[in-house]
């Protein structure tokens, strides 16, 4: 299993990076970060790029920063760094609660946090995590900067809405302040693989009762799903057994997952229900201790 | 471009190697430097034999093309052992208690348990149970053994690892 | 630990391996790692449909391709070799023969259509990419009920019906047995298929020495002298020019034991182009195309006494065997499973029936225990029993194994069992585990809504096996040769037809005969493999053989030569035979140290100066012993396991996994725990995560290592492992343990889960894999599909 041939840049600026990836004469362009995603798709022959633009050499896409209430995190930031980053702990409880479930170190090592999120794949961890966060996924292409929401960001299954030419250079959450809990819980075969579903939840509480409640789901659909249902029916109310009832249900309900080898739609539609009161329960205490 | 050259600096000798754009990097250790330790088992960077250590770090070098190390040094199984041979103290470690049977994926594991003591000797947490141990091995596999040696040859490795610092387990 | 001091006090002991400073300093010569000058590299087009006809094949572009030395198409392989045949002369059998590379037909997704051989492995995939192949296609036949169907497609015009072969054997009086049963308990199981998976894929390098025509081939093998014997035959070249050598080897597991299509082809193409010719399977294929086994459909009715004793057993099996025989037939294998069934239990009347079916899938391989479902649908038919009887999964056991004092005994199958343990691994497992404390633990478990589960298992497996094992099931039982030789220098070159892949052998052949001749551990080299090298054998490395036959060979060989070196010596040093010892390479008179003469020194006259020898001695330090296994013998184990099953994410923890087992004298402890482990682990593996799918129109689904999961760390308990060391009265000893860890667990972590099924009134598993959406569907979570 060895990779087809194709072109190579190692652009040395984000200026660079973009032309690169503006009309190419032959064939597809695809940006290469860590390439625990594409490599071993490249080594299956199942995309045959003509080009490839490492931007491994792209400085200004690393850094993990906390201003204004925002902690942005660049696209070459590596899942480890993010992983062992006491801002992102403090900032974004979250994301440190989902990285150490993406694959293993040695991945983690390598992969980085945007180019999972471009990637997006609906069982990964980060995507579903800027879909939970309403996330803003910044993008550079020829015409300049853009702010794209998490919302308008996951268009498919494995698209998204940055262009051909537009690589993604950060990634923008805004910081939890008091009272706020999140989790992160899924299924997966074995440790460390794709979860069958997944479910990152944020709970912020107001008192005893839930100001602001954020759950998306993973491995359900050909995106993250956000469960605004569930969410409007854990609004103003104290989490207790019977609300984490009715807002999996609520969840559940709109739910036609797909089958595979590893999960039927009908279990993979169970477990997420699992997974939203085991998630949210697990937010919502932690909120509690976090007032 | 479709070649390029590369400078690599792979257990303390920096080489210098034009090689095509889309040769992975394990076949660049394995075939172009002539280090056949790191084996291939997946190609895909499920099953973790092709585990090298890069600027400190564990990686598969299945899931990396040749091109991204350039300027990066880079540690395989063939640069542990002392220069008349003695084992390194982890593959001293793995041997004292019969981690291995076929030895196809063992490279691999000496690499992660390798990066395991070096994030210990460097003060970061490490794993410390068994349960622990298992977790962070998670990403090699091993078709003999089951895992249970090679988890005593860890913890034993762990163990000596942290006393040469003098720093905290 | 070194060698040193000999006598006594290395078998038996947990020695440090010889084979771990190579593996662990990676300097081992694995297939991949061979690269010579030169070298060219091959890569094989495969089918990407399962059944169809060629219509037709252009590699044109592909020979175009800078750094293409040869493309064969299965045409031109057709022209330099012959056919493949596994066919052999047994009744109603039918073995269709086929070619290295297909040429008309293709019968699964996987099947080689061409061969690139290039400058490299990228540049071959390069041009692979480029032929173009049609196909009319065929319906696929994808299981066995399909192809034994009316009117079902018939895969090949000498295999009538999809039925490679069909048999009913009759054991006792088996109408009687039914007649007086107060219970007939009936149970069916539906294996899926699952696969060996070594770490190190399939592999060669074929040399062809255009000038002397000698042709060699570096195989990942099991068995070298087979692996030649065969292709030498295929590729049409002389086998006294033919040799197969085998350096590491990356695992087997059974895949390994035959010969392929892929070996005949790499053979053919060094041949017909000259020079150094590598193929490395890459993970990708090897799953698509290796082959996998396990996919055997069985019913079960048992008679039964109301008190749970067993009166009599019909058995009907079906097994998918894929689209082409290799070897062994897969006679064998309904053989074993037909003959191995009864275990050590006592069965008055038996019936077994099996169908073998072929199918569009790849071929049905050995793996691990191949006959391990026999162990499998038992165990769990006496927990079944049990549980219709209202007795205990121990009571029933007690009632019906067969102890040491019943022996010698005979099978129904007519095989006599002596020295079997399995009664007693049972009877120290129940004394390890407190059954009511394990019931009360899954009450109060119950009471705060988890659920636990508990199994046994007790078994018996062949480890060789013996003489009439191996011929009620129809498959040699060979002896085991084994050359050895004093060197010059008073230090020992083994030479052994076995093909180690993580057995240890190199660490446990010389613990033997290092104790059995005197010299240090550390001056003894153990040569495996090589057909130049080594004598013959048609058996290599597998089927437990080696703890036995292989540790026979040697302990004979070492005893003559010690036999030898005494009666020289005995001159030299002027005492009687029985007044010497050996020790550290030192003949001595007991009690009179400094009455000695080196080994080397013995060795040294007797090569280069043999007439000045003392008259009448045998002066021959080399010598090929055939150890016939002393009538052979079976190796047991009683396993349990603790489960827990999550009842909201159906996913199944081994909680704890206790063994007990007796392989006899156990030569080396720490090899004999890594093959218990490592067994169950695989047997572990196969039932909850392993699975070697194909959709139904016959395309395969677990392609990557993202779809068949093998387990990894956390997913296995710490499992104990009590010994017991049986011991006879045999010269040795030792049993097989390679596959019984394989072979057993599985029942006991199924009998586990049916446990915890049973806790919560639910019905029994009767498919594999159990996967958490089966086992979901099973706790009546969630419907199924």
């Amino acid at each position: 299993m060895k990779p087809p041939v194709f072109d190579y840049v190692s652009p040395a600026t984000l200026e660079e990076a973009i032309q690169a990836l503006s009309a190419p004469d032959d064939g597809d362009v695809k940006v290469l970060a860590g390439g625990q995603s594409l490599v071993p798709l490249l080594n299956l022959r199942l995309p045959q790029p003509g080009r490839i633009g490492d931007i491994k050499g792209l400085d200004e896409l690393t850094g993990i920063t906390e201003e204004a209430g925002y902690l942005t995190v660049g696209a070459l930031v590596r899942q480890r760094e993010a992983e062992l980053s006491d801002v992102v702990r403090t900032a974004c409880p979250l994301l440190h609660e989902a990285i150490p479930l993406i694959g293993h170190t040695a991945i983690r090592n390598r992969g980085t946090v945007g180019g999972s999120i471009a990637h997006a794949d609906p069982a990964a961890e980060l995507p579903t995590v800027a879909a939970c966060l309403d996330a803003e996924l910044v993008a550079r292409g020829p015409g300049g900067e853009r702010t794209i929401p998490a919302a308008d960001f996951f268009t498919g299954f494995f698209t998204t809405a940055l262009a051909e030419d537009e690589i993604l250079t950060a990634v923008r959450v805004r910081s939890v302040g008091p009272a706020t809990g999140a989790a992160y819980e899924e299924v997966a075969r074995r440790h460390g693989d794709f979860a069958m579903a997944g479910v990152a939840a944020q709970v912020r509480l107001d008192g005893d009762t839930v100001a602001e409640a954020r759950i998306a789901i993973s491995g359900v659909d050909l995106a993250p799903v956000r469960a605004t249902k569930a969410e409007a029916a854990l609004a103003g109310r104290t989490v207790d057994d019977s609300i984490l009832d009715e807002a999996a249900d609520a969840a559940v309900a709109d739910l036609s997952p797909s089958s595979d080898l590893h999960g039927s739609a009908a279990y993979r539609k169970h477990v997420a229900g699992v997974l939203i009161r085991k998630a949210v329960a697990a937010a919502a205490a932690r909120a509690r201790e976090a007032r | 471009m479709k070649t390029r050259e590369i400078t690599v600096t792979v257990n303390g000798r920096k080489r210098t190697v034009t090689v095509e754009v889309r040769r992975t990097l394990a076949d660049f250790l394995r075939e172009d430097l002539g280090l056949t330790a790191t084996h291939l088992g997946c190609e895909h960077g499920v099953c973790g034999a092709c585990t090298v250590v890069v600027d400190g770090h564990t990686e598969r070098s299945c899931t990396q093309l040749a091109v991204q190390a350039d300027g990066r040094e880079i540690t395989t199984v063939e640069g542990l052992a002392g220069p008349d041979g003695e084992l390194h103290p982890v593959q001293q470690a793995l041997r004292d208690n019969h981690s291995f049977q076929c030895g196809f994926c063992t490279p691999g594991f000496v690499m992660s348990i390798y990066g395991m003591c070096e994030e210990k000797k460097a003060g970061r947490s490490v794993p410390c149970s068994r349960a622990a141990i298992r977790e962070e091995l998670s990403g090699n596999i091993c078709r003999c053994t089951g895992y249970q040696s090679i988890v005593d040859g860890a913890e034993a490795a762990l163990a000596g690892a942290g006393s040469d610092t003098g720093k905290d387990a | 630990m070194a060698g040193g001091s000999a006598i006594s006090g290395l078998v038996g002991a947990r020695v440090h391996r010889k084979e771990d400073r190579t593996i662990l300093t990676g300097t081992g010569r694995y297939i991949d790692d061979v690269q010579e000058r030169g070298m060219l590299h091959c890569h094989f087009l495969r089918s990407t449909v399962a059944h169809g006809r060629i219509t037709s094949i252009d590699v044109s572009a592909a020979r175009e391709v800078e750094g293409v030395v040869r493309v064969f198409t299965g045409a031109d392989m057709s022209a330099i070799t012959e056919d493949l045949s596994f066919a052999q002369p047994i009744p109603g059998l039918n073995s269709p023969s086929y070619p290295a590379i297909a040429r008309d037909v293709v019968r699964f997704v996987g099947e080689p259509v061409a061969l690139v051989v290039a400058e490299s492995r990228y540049i071959a995939e390069d041009a692979a990419a480029l032929i173009e192949i049609e196909y009319d296609l065929l319906e696929p036949v994808m299981s066995t009920a399909a192809g034994l169907a009316e009117g079902a497609t018939q895969l090949f015009d000498d295999v009538p019906g999809n039925v490679v072969h069909t048999d009913e054997q009759l054991f006792g009086d088996i109408e009687a047995a039914f007649a007086q049963a107060d219970h007939v308990v009936t149970q069916s199981l539906d294996q899926h298929r699952w696969a060996c998976n070594p770490m190190e894929t399939r592999g060669g390098v074929a040399t062809y020495e255009t000038g002397s025509g000698q042709l060699t081939y570096e195989a990942s093998t099991q068995t070298t002298h087979t692996l030649r014997f065969l292709l030498a035959g295929w590729i049409r070249h002389p086998i006294h020019q033919f040799r197969v050598t085998a350096n590491n080897i990356g695992g087997g597991f059974g895949l390994k034991f035959s010969a392929y299509r892929e070996d005949v082809a790499v053979c053919a193409a060094a041949k017909a182009i000259g020079g150094t010719v590598k193929w490395v399977e890459d993970r990708n294929e090897h799953l698509v195309a290796a082959g996998a086994a396990r996919e055997e459909q069985l019913t079960l009715e048992a008679a039964v006494k109301a008190d749970g004793t067993l009166l009599g057993l019909r058995v009907t099996m079906k097994l998918d065997a894929g689209a082409y025989p290799i070897n062994p037939p897969a006679t064998v294998y309904a053989g074993l499973v037909r003959t191995t069934l009864p275990g050590p239990y006592k069965l008055p009347a038996y019936q077994f029936r099996h169908h073998i079916v072929a199918t569009n899938k790849a071929s049905y391989i050995s793996l691990r225990g191949p006959w391990a479902v026999e162990t499998l649908v038992r165990e769990r038919l006496m927990d079944k029993i049990a549980h219709t009887c209202g007795i205990s999964p121990v009571e029933v056991r007690n009632r019906n194994l067969i102890t040491l004092d019943d022996q010698p005994t005979k099978m129904i199958t007519n095989v006599t069992l002596e020295n079997v343990t399995a009664a007693e691994t049972f009877q120290k497992l129940v004394e390890m585990v407190d059954l009511d404390a394990v019931r009360r633990e899954q009450e109060a478990a119950r009471a705060e809504g988890r659920l636990l589960g508990f199994g046994v298992g007790t078994f018996i497996e062949p480890a060789p096996g013996t003489q009439e094992f191996w011929a009620a099931v129809g498959f040699p039982f060979g002896s085991e040769p084994c050359r050895i030789r004093i060197e010059i220098d008073g230090k020992v070159t083994a030479f052994t037809p076995q093909t180690p892949h993580g057995q240890s052998h190199e660490t446990t052949l010389s613990q033997l005969i290092a104790d059995e001749l005197g010299v240090g551990f550390d001056d003894i080299r153990i040569v495996y493999g090589d057909t130049d090298a080594t004598p013959f054998s048609m058996l290599g490395t597998g089927g437990s053989r080696a703890a036995t036959m292989a540790s026979g060979a040697v302990v004979y060989g070492s005893r003559e030569l010690r036999k030898r070196l005494l009666e020289i010596a005995s001159h030299i040093l002027e005492a009687s035979v029985d007044d010497l010892d050996i020790a550290d390479g030192v003949v001595s008179v007991k009690g009179a140290p400094g009455a000695s003469v080196p080994i080397a020194q013995i060795a040294m006259g007797c090569w280069l100066a043999p007439e000045q020898m003392p008259p009448g001695t045998n002066t021959e330090m080399e010598f090929v012993a055939n150890y016939d296994g002393e009538g052979g013998g079976f190796s047991q184990a009683s396993h349990a396991c603790w489960i827990e099953v999550d009842q909201q994410t159906g996913k199944i923890e081994i909680k704890r996994f206790l063994v007990v087992e007796d392989c006899g004298k156990m030569i080396n402890p720490a090899v004999v725990e890594g093959q218990v482990i490592g067994g169950i682990a695989m047997g572990v593996g196969g039932m909850l995560l392993e699975h070697s799918a194909y959709a139904d129109d016959g395309q395969y689904l677990a392609a990557t290592f993202m779809d068949y999961l093998m387990p990894s760390a956390p997913e296995l308990p710490e499992i104990e492992i009590e010994h017991l060391e049986f011991e006879s009265d045999k010269v040795v000893g030792s049993r097989g343990v390679g596959e019984g860890g394989t072979v057993l667990a599985p029942a006991a972590l199924l009998n586990a889960i049916d446990d915890a099924l049973a806790q919560v009134g639910r019905e029994r598993v009767t498919e594999t894999p159990v996967t958490p959406t089966r086992m979901l569907e099973l706790l009546g979570v969630i419907e199924k599909e």
